[in-house]
């Protein structure tokens, strides 16, 4: 089953580990980031390992984005960001797990201070005609 | 043309060839790639010099020359094995002669299979294995059929053979103590794969491997090696019954057809009668699994000339039996819609009840599904369009999605 685990974050400035620039992050005592950058490593190697990890992109900056809408029958380009929400999209990974289980236990060490980590499963092109 | 018969060739004697390496040496990983090896040497030089006499045997004899090549290549523990193995006579008569009856093959395959579906392994290394190393499927085209890029399932194939070294798993038949279980574990992988295959429908991805006949064809094999195992057979019923109803379940936009709305002049009655003359051996003997049970509700499905002349009675008994035999969630639905139909939608609905408080079910689609079809059948349709909207919501699949927007508008035009 597939998922895309989507980060939406705000890193200040605009910046990758999003943890590095994320102030609820660099507040956490010294041993607690070390303990969470070594489980988020762990479940990275775990995935490439295990054949789970399809792929994934780290986002730029949201005001480096074009955005295009649709204005008198045809496309009209402006500059980013689109939204003046707090979280951006800032990365994203694809995964292939077993279960929706593996699903959430992969999402969960996604997680950290200061940012919102999305789990959405990906539509698949088949069913049952049960 | 000589392309398209080294890939015929390769398909069939690819577990034989491999069996014939792992027997003399032992790591799976190893003698996949000297087997995959002779594969290539195979496509450079028969295109030249015609395909051999014994293609198996020369496949065999070419990758144990690349095995001893390789090992003496390697370190010194490497050089030991290679010894040991230059030193047994170079049999490509390891391969049967012409006169001999081929025993060993139908072993060989289950043994393969068996070793494919080691219990440390997780089901889906079982599956990419499996179709890997029995049914001879190129790691792209497994790759293509799963939907995922080629790195991914090398991954995949690397780490389940490092696993299987690392658990000592050995190509032989398992203990009698261990036996049924590995069955049952060979038996889940074929299913799955069908399963994989089945429900897949066409049109929006190119596979150029029919998974769900790669899945028949495997159990088709198991069956052999193993005749008097009525699961396997019930297995392989089940597979054909339902394998009949695919020129039906798509429309020609390829959407999907639900069961009761299929056109059943268009199933295939070959794969019927092939799936009903199994199943009326051996369910006279009586010990019957989840698979014989699936198989006999598939069966009277098969036989009736229409959604609303099926059977209702005897599928709600099988279900019934089949909620003892194997309780699955999966099979309480079907269970409320055969109860439905047979004795009315309240009966089923109340069926479903449980499942409404089951935390592993309540974000799951089907529930919100089979609830909405009874609910319409009981004129709920408030409730019902609730319900179609929440499925909706829930499913992964594509056509599925569909199905369910396009009930709940048509609920809707009657509704208002």
């Amino acid at each position: 089953m597939k998922y895309v685990i989507l980060i939406h974050s705000n890193p200040q400035p605009w910046g990758h580990p999003t943890g590095d620039y994320l102030a609820a992050y660099q507040e956490l005592p010294d041993d607690v980031r070390k303990r969470l950058d070594a489980e988020f490593e762990q479940v990275m190697s775990e995935l490439q390992a295990n054949g789970e990890l399809i792929g994934g992109e780290a986002l730029g900056d949201p005001a480096a984005a074009r955005l295009y809408r649709w204005e008198d029958g045809s496309p009209l380009a402006s500059d980013g960001p689109y939204s003046e929400a707090k979280e951006h999209l800032a990365g994203f990974f694809l995964i292939d797990v077993e279960n929706q289980a593996r699903a959430e236990e992969v999402a969960a060490k996604f997680a950290g201070p200061g940012e919102t980590v999305e789990l959405r499963p990906t539509m698949w092109p088949g069913g049952d005609d049960q | 043309m000589v392309q398209r018969i080294l890939a015929d060739v390769w398909r069939r004697e690819a577990p034989h060839v491999l069996g014939a390496l792992l027997r003399r040496y032992g790591d799976l990983g190893d003698c996949e790639d000297a087997a995959q090896e002779a594969a290539e040497a195979a496509t450079s030089q028969w295109p030249i010099g015609g395909v051999p006499d014994n293609p198996r045997a020369w496949l065999i004899r070419v990758a144990s020359r690349r095995l001893i090549d390789r090992a003496r290549a390697d370190s010194a523990r490497a050089r030991r094995e290679a010894l040991d193995l230059a030193r047994r006579p170079d049999d490509g008569g390891v391969a049967p002669g012409a006169d001999e009856v081929p025993a060993t093959e139908v072993d060989d395959t289950l043994r393969l299979l068996f070793l494919c579906c080691h219990p440390a392994l997780s089901r889906p290394s079982q599956v990419a294995l499996s179709l890997r190393a029995v049914a001879g499927l190129s790691v792209e085209q497994i790759a293509a059929a799963y939907l995922v890029p080629v790195r991914t399932m090398t991954q995949r194939l690397s780490r389940a053979r490092t696993t299987l070294r690392g658990a000592g798993a050995r190509f032989a038949m398992p203990p009698d103590e261990e036996l049924a279980a590995r069955v049952a574990a060979v038996l889940d992988v074929c299913h799955l794969v069908f399963t994989e295959g089945y429900t897949r429908t066409s049109g929006e991805t190119l596979v150029d491997v029919e998974l769900a006949e790669e899945a028949i064809r495997l159990t088709r094999q198991v069956h052999v090696a193993l005749p008097d195992h009525d699961e396997v057979t019930g297995g392989l019923a089940l597979m054909l019954l339902t394998h009949a109803r695919l020129p039906a379940r798509t429309d020609s936009a390829g959407d999907l057809v639900p069961l009761a709305e299929q056109d059943r002049s268009r199933w295939r009655r070959d794969l019927i009668a092939e799936g009903v003359a199994l199943l009326e051996q051996i369910l006279p003997r009586g010990h019957v699994g989840r698979y014989q049970i699936q198989a006999a509700i598939a069966a009277v499905h098969a036989e009736a000339s229409t959604y609303q002349a099926t059977d209702w009675m005897q599928i709600s008994v099988l279900y019934d039996m089949l909620s003892r035999v194997a309780p699955a969630p999966s099979v309480t639905l079907n269970h409320a819609v055969a109860v439905a139909m047979a004795h009315g939608a309240t009966v089923g609905l109340a069926l479903l009840d449980p499942l409404l408080t089951d935390p592993a079910m309540r974000r799951h689609h089907r529930v919100y599904a089979v609830r909405a079809h009874l609910l319409e059948l009981n004129g709920d349709v408030e409730a019902a369009a609730e319900h179609y909207r929440r499925a909706a919501q829930l499913t992964t699949s594509l056509p599925e999605q569909r199905y369910l927007n396009r009930r709940l508008r048509q609920l809707g035009r009657r509704w208002t």
